[in-house]
C-alpha cells in the first residue's frame, strides 16, 4: 500500500541546510497499521507529512496506492488523498464555523459523493455524536470533536488513515476511549493505518512500530510476534 | 453547484467568517448607489430649477416668428412649447403719463418652468403663479407703476389696445437677461399682440420659444432643428444663457463626484482590510481542505463561488439600502430642497452592482488567490507565513482598480488622477513613516519603557506591516475628510464671498454726466452704497482680423450673443474684480490722448476671447454709434460673473472712448424693506433706466444653499465611511490580540494594563494617520482648488490640529468598543478557540 525509498528532506533555516529525514526506505501492507514513534524533532511529523503528500520530499520516491506520489503536483497529490486517504490530527483540525455534521460532510463532498448528509450522519452515529450533528466545535469537549474527527476521517471509507497524535490534546481516560474508537472503526474497514504518537502503550497496539532518531529509521520492530 | 455555493455561504457566514466582508460590500454598494442616486437626483433637479431661469429646458432666441411646423413637430416629438416676444413700446396711463417699456407678450403656457411671482402691492412680496396674464390684463413692473404714478387695478395701454393693470410684476423666472431689462417691464398675453398694433413689420421684436421635455424628447428635436437654423436664431441651455449659475452648478456637481469616489475609496479600504481578515482566517481551513483533497482548483472555486454570492447579496441589501438612503436624505430635506426631485434611475443600482464585482475583484480576490497557495501541512505543523507577502501587488492591483472606479463615476481623467495620486502619495508616505517610527521607537524606547507602553511597543513592533497598513487607510480616510470638509468650507466661503448679503441687487444705467453728482447725494442722503461708477457706450463687435464676424463660422456657433449690441467701457485702472491672464494694462500702453483712426488697446474677457480665438495683437473693428473704432487686443482677463458688479467684455483706456456719445452704469445694493425708495429715486430720476437683479439673486442663494445642504449630508455618508475603515483596521488585529493578550493574562498581566497597551497603540494610530491625513489633505486640496474646480489655493493649518486630535479620539474609541472581549473573555476560552 506504502513503499518509500531513500527519502530525504532537506530545509534551509537561517542560512543553514538542515536534514530532517536522511534517506529513510519501508513498506507498509494494505490492512497493516504501523505506528510512528520517536523523540520530539525526530522527524515523525515531517515523514507523514511526506506520506500523506502534503509537502514534497528533496528526494527519494513514495508510492501511495501504487502510485508515485514524488512525480506528482500538488492537485494531483489531493486527488489521489481525496480518493484514498483519511486523517485524524492531534489539535482535530474542524473548520470553526461548520457544524459537526457538515464537518464530517466536507471530504464526502469534496469526493464528489451523492449523500454526503445521509452518509456523514451513519458515522456520527458511528461514533456516538448523532445528536450533536448540528452542534459547532467550539461548544463540543476535546473527545468528542476528535470523535467528530474520526468519524470524518472514516467516512469517505480511506484505503490509507493518517492519524498525527490522535491522543495529544486529550486526557488519559478521553484518549483511551478515541484509541478504541480509533481502532474499532479501523478493524471495520479494514483500513491501513499509519500513526504518529510518542506514547508506547498506543503504538504497542499496531502491526508494527518504526521508530525515528535523527531523521532516520532505527528500529522496526513488529509488535504482534513480540507479544 | 449555485446551491452548493449558496450552503457554503451560510455556513460561512455562521462562522462569522463573512460578517465584516459582507458588511463592507454592503455598505459600499449603499454609499455609493445612495451618493450616486442622491447626488444624480439632485444635480438633476437643481438642474431642472436652473431651467427655471429659462423658463424652459430649452429656449429658441430668434428675431423673427419660426415655422409652425417647427413648433408642431416640437408637440410631436412630446414636447411642451411656450412663446413669447418682447419689444419697446410706450405705455400710457391717463392724458399725459408715457414711459418706455420693454412689453413680453406670453402665450398661455408661459412659464413652462418656475413661476412668475405678482403683487397686488408696488414692490410686495411675491404670489407665485403659474401662468402670465390673462388677455385683456397687463402685469407691470413696481417701477412702472411709480413712473406712470398709476395704481394696481387701474387702466394703461400698449399701442392700440387698453389694458387693465391687474398686478405688479415681481419676479419672472427668465428675468436674467440684462439687456432685456433696460426698460421696465410690461407683460401681456400673446393673444392681444396683434391687438396692440405696435407689431408691423421691420419692428424690432424679439422671439423667445420655449420647449420643455425629458433630455432624450429634447436631444431628438434639437437633432431635428439644428440644420434648420438659420443666422440670428439660437438654440439654448441654462449654461449658455446664465454664467454664473452654470459655474455654482458646476462646482456642486463636482464636488458631488469627487466625494462619491473618496467613498468608494474608503468603502474600497474597508474591504480590503476585511477581504484580509477574511483571508487570514480562512488560512487554516483552507489547509484542512487540502489535507482533505481538496485541488487549488477546489478551493479557488468554493471561494470564488462564495464571494461573487456574497456580492450579489450585497448588491441587493446595499441597493436597497442605498435607495433607502437616498428615500431618508431627500425626506430629512424636504424643507430645503424647493426642487421636483426626479424619479430614482437603474443608474445608481448598476454603479453600485458594479462597484462591488470591482472591489471584490480587486480587493477581495488577491487574499483569495493567496489562500488557495497555502500549503496543506500546515494541518501538521503551523508556520508563520509572511502575511505582507503579496501586499505590494494586492495594493497596486487595488488602487489601480480604484482609479478606473473613480474615472468612470466621474468621466474626468484629470480629477481622478489627482485623487488617486493622493491616495498613492499617502499610501506610500504612510507606510514608509510608519516602518520608520516603529524601528525609531523600537531602538529607542523599548528596553525603557515599561508597563503599557512597553506592551504597545511590542505589539505596534510585532504587527509592524500590518500597522502600516492600517495608518496608510485610516489616513486615507481622515485625508478624504479632512479634504471634503475643508473643501466644503471653502467652496460656501467662495459662494458666500461672490453673494454676501449686501450683494449688488440692482442695476442703474443710463447716468448722464450732469446727473452724477446727484445721484452720489441720493445715494448719501438714503445710506446706500454702490460699487463704482463705470462709462458705458454701446457698440457692435464687426470684424477680426479683418474678417467679417458673421462670415466666421466656427464663431457664430458658439460665440454666444456676440452679433448684438455690446457694453464698452474704458477705466483706468483694472477693477477690483478682474485678474489679468495675459497682456498688460495701460497707462503703460496707451498715449493719453487717441486722435481719429489710431488704433486703440483693448482688453478682452478670457472665455469670449477663447470662444471668439481671440490672442494679443489681435484686431477688432468696433461700430459705435455708426463710427468705425479699430482696436487690437492689448490684454485678457478674468472676470468673476458671479459678482453682480458690472462687468464688461471689452474695456478699453481712458480718452478712447469719450468721444462716443456714452452714459454710465453703477450697481448698488438694497434691502428688501427700503424697496419703496425706488419709486422715489424713479421720480427724481426719470430718465434712468432701474434693472431689478434682487430677485436672481434670491434664487441664486436659494441653489447654493440647496447646494451646501447637500454637500453636508453627502460629508456624513463619508464619515459612515471612514469609520467602517476605522472598524475594519481595529477588527483587522482582533484576532491574534485575542490570542496575544489572553497569553499576557495568563501570565498574570492586569486588564487596566492590557486596555491602556491597546489605547496607547490605537492612539499612536490615530496621531500617526492624523499628520500624515493633515500633509495629505492639504496637498490634495491644493491640487483640487486650482486645477479642478477653478478656486484660488489657501492652505489650512487648522487641519494640523483637527485631524489627529480626531484620529487619536476615533481610533481609541473603536479600539475600546470593538476590543473589550480581549479583557472580557476568559483568557482559557480565547486559547482554545484559538489554538
Amino acid at each position: 500500500m506504502i513503499r518509500v525509498n531513500n527519502l530525504c528532506k532537506t530545509v534551509v533555516t537561517g542560512g543553514q541546510q538542515l536534514d530532517i529525514l536522511k534517506g529513510i526506505s519501508f513498506e507498509i501492507k494494505a490492512g497493516e497499521s504501523v505506528a510512528i514513534v520517536g523523540a520530539s524533532g525526530a522527524g515523525k511529523s515531517t515523514l507523514l507529512g511526506l506520506l500523506a503528500g502534503l509537502d514534497n520530499a528533496s528526494s527519494g520516491d513514495i508510492y501511495l496506492h501504487g502510485e508515485n506520489i514524488s512525480v506528482m503536483d500538488e492537485d494531483q497529490r489531493a486527488a489521489l488523498r481525496a480518493r484514498h486517504v483519511g486523517f485524524v490530527f492531534q489539535s482535530f483540525q474542524l473548520l470553526p464555523g461548520m457544524t459537526a455534521l457538515e464537518n464530517v460532510m466536507l471530504p464526502l463532498e469534496l469526493a464528489g459523493r451523492p449523500d454526503p448528509v445521509g452518509e456523514a450522519k451513519q458515522y456520527l452515529d458511528k461514533v456516538g455524536l448523532a445528536e450533536r450533528g448540528g452542534h459547532y466545535p467550539r461548544v463540543l469537549s476535546g473527545g468528542e470533536q476528535q470523535r467528530v474527527a474520526l468519524a470524518r476521517a472514516f467516512a469517505v471509507e480511506p484505503d490509507i488513515l493518517f492519524a498525527d497524535e490522535p491522543t495529544g490534546n486529550l486526557d488519559e481516560h478521553t484518549g483511551q476511549r478515541i484509541v478504541d474508537l480509533l481502532f474499532a472503526l479501523n478493524s471495520q474497514s479494514q483500513t491501513t493505518l499509519v500513526l504518529v504518537t510518542h506514547e508506547m502503550n498506543l503504538a504497542e497496539r499496531c502491526d508494527r512500530i518504526l521508530v525515528m532518531h535523527d531523521g532516520q529509521l532505527r528500529e522496526e520492530s513488529v509488535v504482534s510476534s513480540a507479544i | 453547484m449555485i446551491v452548493r455555493g449558496m450552503r457554503h455561504l451560510v455556513r460561512a457566514w455562521r462562522g462569522g467568517e463573512l460578517g465584516l466582508l459582507g458588511f463592507s460590500l454592503a455598505l459600499a454598494v449603499a454609499i455609493v448607489s445612495g451618493i450616486a442616486g442622491f447626488s444624480d437626483r439632485l444635480s438633476r433637479g437643481m438642474e431642472q430649477q436652473s431651467h427655471h431661469f429659462l423658463a424652459a429646458d430649452r429656449v429658441l432666441k430668434t428675431s423673427r416668428t419660426v415655422p409652425d411646423v417647427w413648433l408642431s413637430t416640437a408637440k410631436d416629438f412630446g414636447l411642451r412649447t411656450a412663446k413669447l416676444a418682447s419689444f419697446q413700446s410706450m405705455v400710457y396711463a391717463g392724458d399725459d403719463a408715457m414711459q418706455l417699456a420693454s412689453i413680453k407678450a406670453v402665450s398661455d403656457d408661459y412659464p413652462l418652468l418656475g413661476n412668475v411671482g405678482v403683487s397686488v402691492e408696488l414692490f410686495g412680496a411675491a404670489d407665485m403663479r403659474s401662468s402670465g396674464p390673462k388677455s385683456g390684463e397687463l402685469w407691470m413692473d413696481s417701477r412702472l407703476y411709480a413712473l406712470l404714478d398709476l395704481s394696481v387695478g387701474g387702466e394703461a395701454a400698449v399701442g392700440e389696445k387698453s389694458f387693465v393693470a391687474t398686478q405688479a410684476l415681481i419676479s419672472e423666472p427668465d428675468q436674467g437677461n440684462m439687456n432685456e431689462m433696460l426698460a421696465p417691464r410690461g407683460m401681456i398675453n400673446f393673444a392681444d399682440l396683434a391687438a396692440t398694433g405696435v407689431v408691423q413689420p421691420g419692428s424690432l421684436v424679439r422671439y423667445r420659444y420655449l420647449f420643455a421635455g425629458t433630455e432624450e424628447q429634447l436631444a431628438r428635436f434639437e437633432q431635428w432643428l439644428e440644420p434648420q437654423l438659420e443666422e440670428g436664431q439660437r438654440w439654448q441651455d441654462v449654461r449658455d444663457g446664465q454664467p454664473a449659475m452654470a459655474a455654482t452648478l458646476k462646482r456642486a456637481e463636482g464636488f458631488l463626484l469627487l466625494a462619491a469616489s473618496l467613498g468608494v475609496a474608503l468603502a474600497g479600504a474597508a474591504i480590503a482590510l476585511a477581504a484580509r481578515r477574511y483571508g487570514e482566517r480562512n488560512t487554516d481551513n483552507v489547509a484542512i481542505m487540502k489535507a482533505l483533497g481538496a485541488s487549488r482548483r477546489q478551493v479557488l472555486s468554493h471561494y470564488i463561488t462564495q464571494l461573487t454570492l456574497l456580492c450579489a447579496a450585497a448588491i441587493l441589501v446595499g441597493g436597497t439600502a442605498g435607495y433607502g438612503l437616498q428615500w431618508a436624505l431627500f425626506a430629512s430635506l424636504k424643507e430645503f430642497i424647493s426642487v421636483d426631485i426626479p424619479v430614482a434611475s437603474w443608474r445608481p443600482l448598476i454603479v453600485g452592482a458594479v462597484t462591488a464585482f470591482a472591489c471584490t475583484a480587486v480587493f477581495a480576490m488577491p487574499p483569495v488567490f493567496a489562500l488557495s497557495k497555502v500549503s496543506p501541512l500546515r494541518v501538521l505543523r503551523r508556520s508563520d507565513e509572511d502575511s505582507s507577502a503579496g501586499l505590494l501587488a494586492s495594493a497596486l492591483i487595488g488602487v489601480g482598480g480604484l482609479g478606473l472606479l473613480m474615472w468612470w463615476y466621474s468621466d474626468d481623467v484629470f480629477m481622478s488622477a489627482a485623487v488617486l495620486l493622493a491616495t498613492l502619495a499617502t499610501g506610500i508616505l504612510a507606510s514608509a513613516l510608519v516602518l520608520f517610527a516603529i524601528s525609531f521607537a523600537r531602538r529607542s524606547f523599548l528596553e525603557r519603557a515599561a508597563g503599557a507602553l512597553r506592551i504597545a511597543l511590542a505589539a505596534i513592533y510585532r504587527r509592524r506591516v500590518g500597522n502600516a497598513f492600517q495608518v496608510a487607510s485610516f489616513a486615507l480616510s481622515l485625508m478624504v475628510l479632512s479634504s471634503l470638509g475643508l473643501l466644503r468650507t471653502s467652496l460656501l466661503e467662495d459662494w458666500q464671498l461672490q453673494l454676501p448679503a449686501d450683494a449688488p441687487n440692482h442695476f442703474l444705467i443710463n447716468i448722464q454726466s450732469s446727473e452724477i453728482a446727484a445721484l452720489a447725494s441720493f445715494f448719501k442722503q438714503n445710506a446706500l452704497n454702490d460699487a463704482g461708477l463705470f462709462p458705458m457706450v454701446r457698440g457692435r463687435l464687426t470684424h477680426i482680423d479683418g474678417q467679417k464676424v458673421s462670415d466666421i463660422k466656427d464663431i457664430e456657433a458658439n460665440s454666444g450673443g456676440i452679433n448684438r449690441e455690446l457694453n464698452l467701457s474704458w477705466a483706468k485702472d483694472l477693477p477690483d474684480d478682474n485678474s489679468l491672464v495675459s497682456g498688460s494694462w495701460w497707462p503703460d500702453l496707451a498715449p493719453s490722448n487717441f486722435a481719429g483712426g489710431d488704433i486703440v488697446p483693448v482688453s478682452v474677457e478670457l472665455e469670449l476671447a477663447e470662444k471668439l480665438h481671440l490672442k494679443l495683437g489681435s484686431a477688432l473693428s468696433f461700430n459705435i454709434g455708426g463710427q468705425e473704432l479699430e482696436a487690437q487686443v492689448s490684454s485678457i482677463r478674468r472676470l468673476d460673473w458671479s459678482s453682480m458688479r458690472p462687468n464688461f467684455y471689452f474695456m478699453f483706456p481712458p480718452q478712447s472712448l469719450e468721444v462716443y456719445a456714452g452714459s454710465y452704469i453703477t450697481s448698488f445694493y438694497l434691502p428688501a424693506d427700503k424697496k419703496a425708495l425706488l419709486s422715489d429715486l424713479l421720480r427724481q430720476f426719470p430718465t434712468l433706466t432701474l434693472i431689478e437683479i434682487d430677485g436672481v439673486i434670491l434664487q441664486m442663494k436659494a441653489v447654493v444653499s440647496q447646494v451646501s445642504t447637500a454637500i453636508g449630508l453627502v460629508l456624513v455618508l463619508i464619515v459612515v465611511c471612514a469609520l467602517l475603515v476605522g472598524v475594519a483596521n481595529v477588527l483587522a488585529s482582533l484576532d491574534s490580540r485575542l490570542h496575544e493578550n489572553a497569553i499576557l493574562r495568563t501570565l498574570g498581566a492586569s486588564k487596566k494594563l492590557i486596555i491602556r497597551g491597546l489605547l496607547l497603540e490605537f492612539a499612536a494610530v490615530g496621531l500617526l494617520s492624523g499628520l500624515i491625513a493633515a500633509v495629505g489633505s492639504n496637498i490634495a486640496l491644493s491640487v483640487l482648488q486650482y486645477w479642478v474646480l477653478d478656486m484660488d489655493v489657501t492652505l489650512h493649518a487648522s487641519v494640523f490640529v483637527f485631524a489627529p486630535v480626531i484620529g487619536v479620539l476615533t481610533m481609541c474609541s473603536l479600539a475600546w468598543l470593538l476590543c473589550r472581549q480581549l479583557v472580557t473573555q476568559p483568557p482559557l476560552v480565547v486559547l482554545r478557540q484559538t489554538r
